[in-house]
């Protein structure tokens, strides 16, 4: 095998663009262009604020789906976990109401964060240290959180004191120089997340581990340590989506993040990261999450697809996404 | 001597016939123009060096890749493969160097994979076994047919694949290194198998490495070097020597660079005591600074698996490791960082590269923490080491942003060599060094090995390659079944010595490094 | 059709006198449900305790055990269990699925078991004595005639639907036939799965669709939380009725305070479980069994007798 001596030479522009990048948002415009033909009210600045906000809680989980995913591991337990992890916020601060008054929405977030963080240091431990595939492991996890956040709620629903309700509604319908809450925490975690992933030596070994965890291994990366680190990343996200879902609805019951799991797999895959792990693309997920919301919201808004199929036409238009992707990589 | 090569017999018609034979992928050809007739009864070898094209001829003829050039003729009549499958009801079945096994089966289960023998629809599992104890016993082997092949030794499970191959009667048998991981009464057997094959009329082509195996086989021989035919010669005509000049095409020495000689120098590694359950037996060396020391042995003999045993990568019970005369302990591969050992793995693509990455961060994987003292990191400063290792190392690349998986094997195993490079290592280890690359870059990376040498470190090479172990090195090591049963040095290091200690036990067996 | 409270007061009564004379032979109940997994399921677990502890703590010939179980499988597997003893005297059971459970409920039938079934039917109603179950089509055409009455038969409604089941069903077949003849015009029907959430989410997007809407009914009252989030977060003030259906205490809140938005509520309420538990209880003391078709009315709960159809201590 000879080595081909030519010169250097300029790639052309297509190939420098990088296809799996941006995929997500040619795929993002093409949704939206669709929807603007189907229904003008679509791109009114009410639905489309309405239609991002709602996508905020699996932007954020997804965030940290994409560190599990790019390390090679894979997490189920994300519904369940934040319905769990909303349950102990909302009973805590509940209970911390008569002594802090409304300062009890501030050490509930403190605590879910930290709730959180154990919450995805226990599935990445097992994961880990047990050598179990992180398929089983979350799947677990997942009847456990869920069975938890029943049991708290003995099947019907655990509500936040009143007292609260009003003071912390601003978190989820409140905004900020026009742009609701969600949305700017969502892309504040993204931005962090990004930043973790592409520019730090985490990143970088994070994206190694699930690329080749034998090159990882030679490398002398501890290959636990990443893995159990993206782990915890993902149940940090998860309390803060958890933090913005609270003033939503102001309840948890056993039905909060129902199939979400499902969502931020499917947003994280859209947006370009393989599920059998290696490079991750934050912001490909980000548009993978506003994507499906955005799907959801035109099957409604349509009006020629029957509600029996609406659950087809989106799996339709997923496997679409996905199809379109993976034949622009190679042009 | 010149030799010419053989002329075909008049009016024997081949029964398989090669004409212009090639193959590429993409601009980089493997195989160019090949012309070789193939006649039922014979045995016919295949030499070359690694990298010289013989399992990409085997591979085309037995249907795994598509020639892009060529015609390939059976019996007279011009065949097409599209499938190893097809090949196969053909007559053509291909013994492949790797073993292709299912693990988690059991040999009778292996053998009759995809062929299983049925009664009234019903898998008939006691004829099978049947057949399996009787085909086995006749190869040698001394594996159950309801063994499990993950519980084999890998000697039986090459007998395993043997003996699937030659489960149907066919009319061409390839062997690609049948004998690489065989001991040497195994060897005798397979010998005697694959005469019996010729006897009964089947066409033989027969892959090996080992010159004398192919001297005592072969009725005739083709010569293959850099993907060209040199010719085909009859057995009786040429001598091992001669054999060896026709493959490399040069003078041997001027691939090496001058020899070192043995150092005398206090040691930088010292391994004192270390097995790996079921691979290494209390192995103990010393490696100086200013010398190559050399391991050798066959596939399987523990020298791979020492290492990674040394790193961490494999449980291991070490008594003493110390790094210029200070202990160490070594859980990792990151404590050896730190202690300044490096490792070149053997298998590159696999443990080494991260193909689908980028050069610069395949380049300072390792790294990362001494390049950068910051949490975050600076694409700057990692291009400018990229461009470094570039002109230090001369790897070719069209563009820095290549994908590692993109270079060719050649400059992949340079640029392995700058990221171990990265971390200043007093030791490096590496396990196969020109394992599939072409002669050009080899003489380069021997000249590497040169110059960190003169540079005043010690180095490691662990080579299956005995023309390379002995061009190369000033020391050797040879193992055996896990065990350090041989050292050479200076004058006493010739091919033969080598081969026989690894083979069948050397004159100073049992002599480790802890006799220096 | 017998009004639920009474009928449940009269077992009742009745096992009171009748308990000091029938005190020698031990009956034995089990009682098989699904495990809570939502606000009405969690209701039902709840009320089916209620009754146990009390008929258990009244009765000391009769024990009542309460079995839930997270899925159909594992309710087939709970009957086999539950009925391995030998001595079941009463099975009273809410069947995951009508298909797959009437095999194993059949079984338990031909050991000479007395069966109750709630709400969900089995396909052979022959292997039940008694069936107890609240009216699905009500709860709608209840709803259905609030709406004609107060909006003056005319006006537009969009509609949430739960889960594509026969109940689910029932409720829209009874709210469109409730309609019928009026100038109400359904807008648009679409599934939120009882879940709040896409409830919440499927509310704004008709918010963004319709411009004018003049009520809203979710057919079930998890769904009329998210509803009633989202009217509120878009501040639209055309909308004059939301409206759910089952009788979650939440709800029951606002309709016993007046709410103007919600001011009624049509029940459908899990303690259909406690009645059929006593019903059963009451043959073994001394009461001839009930046998035959229990429905239970859906009335429609107004600020006047919200009191009666409230539990605070209830999940649900």
């Amino acid at each position: 095998m000879t080595d081909i001596a030519a010169p250097p030479q300029r790639e052309p522009f297509t190939q420098r663009i990088n296809w799996v990048d941006i995929g997500p948002f040619i795929a993002l415009a093409v949704l939206i262009l669709a929807g603007v033909i189907i229904n003008p009210d679509f791109l009114s600045p009410t639905n489309i604020a309405n239609v991002v906000t709602r996508s905020a809680f699996i932007a954020i989980i997804a965030v940290g789906a994409t560190f599990v995913i790019s390390s090679g591991g894979l997490d189920l337990s994300v519904g369940s976990m934040a319905a769990f992890v909303t349950g102990i916020m909302i009973m805590f601060m509940n209970a911390m109401v008569p002594s802090m008054g409304a300062n009890a929405i501030i050490a509930g977030m403190a605590l879910v964060l930290c709730v959180g963080a154990l919450c995805g240091l226990f599935n990445g431990l097992i994961v880990t240290v047990g050598k179990i595939e992180p398929f089983i492991v979350t799947l677990g996890t997942m009847g456990i959180f869920r069975a938890l956040i029943t049991f708290m709620s003995d099947g019907g629903n655990i509500p936040i004191d009143r007292s609260l309700r009003e003071p912390f509604r601003p978190v989820y319908y409140g905004n900020f120089v026009g742009i609701p809450i969600p949305i700017i925490v969502s892309i504040v975690v993204a931005l962090i997340g990004a930043f973790i992933l592409y520019k730090t030596k985490f990143g970088r070994r994070c994206a190694a581990v699930g690329a080749n965890e034998d090159v990882a291994r030679f490398s002398g990366i501890s290959v636990g340590r990443i893995r159990t680190m993206a782990f915890v990343i993902q149940g940090i996200c998860v309390a803060i989506a958890a933090i913005c879902y609270v003033p939503r609805l102001g309840a948890a019951t056993p039905t909060t993040g129902l199939l979400w799991e499902l969502q931020v797999i499917t947003a994280v895959v859209i947006g370009g990261t393989a599920l059998r792990g290696g490079k991750g693309r934050i912001w490909g997920t980000i548009a993978g999450a506003v994507i499906l919301e955005m799907i959801a919201n035109l099957m409604v808004l349509s009006n020629f697809i029957s509600e029996y199929l609406v659950a087809a036409v989106q799996g339709v238009i997923i496997i679409i996404a996905m199809l379109v992707q993976r034949f622009s990589k190679q042009p | 001597m010149i030799l010419e090569p053989a002329q075909s017999l008049a009016g024997a018609v081949p029964l398989m016939q090669l004409s212009e034979l090639s193959k590429a992928y993409g601009p980089v050809t493997v195989l160019s123009d090949v012309n070789l007739d193939i006649r039922a009864g014979e045995i016919h070898a295949i030499i070359g060096e690694n990298g010289a094209g013989k399992s990409t001829l085997m591979r085309v003829i037995s249907g795994h890749v598509k020639p892009t050039a060529g015609t390939i003729r059976l019996a007279g009549r011009e065949v097409t493969f599209n499938s190893p499958v097809v090949a196969e009801h053909a007559g053509i079945a291909l013994v492949h160097q790797e073993i292709l096994l299912a693990d988690g089966l059991t040999v009778v289960e292996n053998l009759f994979l995809g062929r299983e023998r049925t009664r009234h629809g019903v898998v008939d599992d006691r004829a099978m076994e049947q057949i399996a104890w009787e085909r086995l016993k006749a190869l040698g082997s001394t594996a159950s047919p309801r063994d499990l092949v993950r519980n084999l030794p890998i000697a039986q499970r090459q007998l395993v694949q043997i003996a699937r191959a030659l489960l149907e009667d066919h009319r061409v048998v390839i062997f690609d290194e049948p004998t690489a991981v065989l001991t040497t009464a195994e060897v005798d057997t397979l010998l005697g198998i694959v005469r019996g094959l010729r006897d009964r009329g089947v066409a033989v082509l027969y892959i090996s490495h080992r010159l004398n195996e192919v001297e005592a086989l072969a009725d005739r021989i083709t010569v293959l070097r850099d993907g060209k035919m040199i010719g085909t010669y009859e057995a009786a005509a040429v001598t091992q020597e001669d054999m060896a000049r026709l493959m490399v095409g040069r003078e041997l020495s001027m691939l090496y660079p001058p020899k070192r000689g043995v150092s005398t120098l206090p040691p930088v590694l010292e391994i004192e005591h270390l097995s790996v359950p079921g691979f290494v037996t209390d192995a103990s060396l010393v490696a100086r600074p200013g010398e190559v020391l050399g391991l050798g042995g066959m596939i399987g003999a523990g020298r791979t698996e020492l290492f990674e045993g040394l790193l961490g990568l494999r449980s291991a019970k070490v008594g003493q490791v110390r790094v210029k005369g200070k202990p160490v302990r070594i859980h990792s591969v990151a404590d050896g960082v730190d202690a300044g050992i490096g490792y070149l793995t053997e298998d590159r693509k696999g443990k080494g590269l991260l193909l689908r990455e980028r050069l610069a961060p395949n380049l300072v994987l390792t790294a990362l923490s001494r390049l950068y003292r910051k949490p975050y990191i600076e694409q700057k400063l990692e291009a400018r080491e990229l461009d470094r290792a570039i002109g230090e190392y001369d790897i070719r690349v069209r563009s820095k942003r290549l994908e590692a998986g993109q270079l060719s094997g050649g400059n992949q195993q340079k640029l392995l060599l700058a990221k171990i490079m990265m971390l200043d290592p007093q030791v490096v280890i590496i396990d196969e060094p020109t394992r599939g690359i072409d002669i050009g870059n080899k003489s380069q990376i021997y000249s590497f090995i040169d110059a960190l040498i003169r540079a005043g470190k010690a180095c490691i090479v662990i080579s299956s390659e005995l023309q390379e172990l002995v061009g190369l090195c000033d020391r050797i090591l040879v193992m055996r079944a896990g065990s350090i049963v041989a050292e050479f040095s200076g004058d006493d290091i010739t091919e033969e010595a080598v081969v026989l200690a690894a083979t069948s036990g050397g004159p100073t067996a049992a002599a480790g490094g802890d006799s220096l | 059709m017998l009004k639920r409270n009474l009928l449940a007061a009269a077992a009742l009564a009745t096992i009171l006198v009748a308990a000091p004379a029938l005190a020698q032979e031990k009956k034995t109940i089990a009682v098989s449900i699904p495990a809570a997994t939502h606000g009405w399921t969690g209701g039902v677990v709840y009320h089916a305790q209620k009754a146990a502890e009390e008929i258990n703590a009244a009765f000391p010939n009769i024990e009542v055990t309460v079995k839930t179980s997270p899925s159909a499988a594992a309710q087939v597997s709970a009957l086999e269990d539950l009925t391995a003893s030998g001595n079941l005297n009463a099975l009273v059971i809410l069947p995951f699925s009508s298909d797959e459970l009437t095999g194993p409920v059949q079984s338990v039938a031909d050991a000479g078991t007395f069966i109750t079934v709630v709400d969900r039917g089995l396909t052979d109603p022959e292997i039940q004595d008694l069936y107890v179950a609240g009216d699905n089509i009500a709860v709608g055409s209840t709803t259905a005639k609030f709406l004609v009455d107060n909006l003056g038969g005319k006006g537009d409604v969009v509609v949430l639907r739960g889960i594509p089941t026969v109940i689910d069903d029932e409720r829209i077949q009874g709210f469109e036939e409730g309609l019928e003849g009026s100038d109400i015009k359904i807008l648009d029907i679409q599934y939120a799965n009882w879940n709040s959430d896409e409830a919440f989410s499927l509310m704004q997007d008709y918010l963004a669709k319709y411009p004018h809407i003049d009520a809203v009914w979710a057919n079930d009252d998890d769904m009329l939380l998210g509803v009633l989030e989202a009217i509120e977060q878009s501040g639209r003030t055309e909308i004059k009725y939301a409206l759910g259906g089952n009788g979650m205490k939440e709800i029951i809140e606002k309709v016993m305070a007046g709410d103007a938005m919600t001011p009624i509520e049509t029940p459908y309420p899990p303690s259909m479980i406690k009645t059929a538990i006593y019903m059963t209880a009451a043959q073994f003391n001394g009461q001839a069994p009930v046998r035959g078709t229990v429905k239970l009315d859906a009335p429609l709960i107004t600020k006047d007798n919200a009191e009666e159809y409230y539990f605070p201590d209830s999940p649900f």
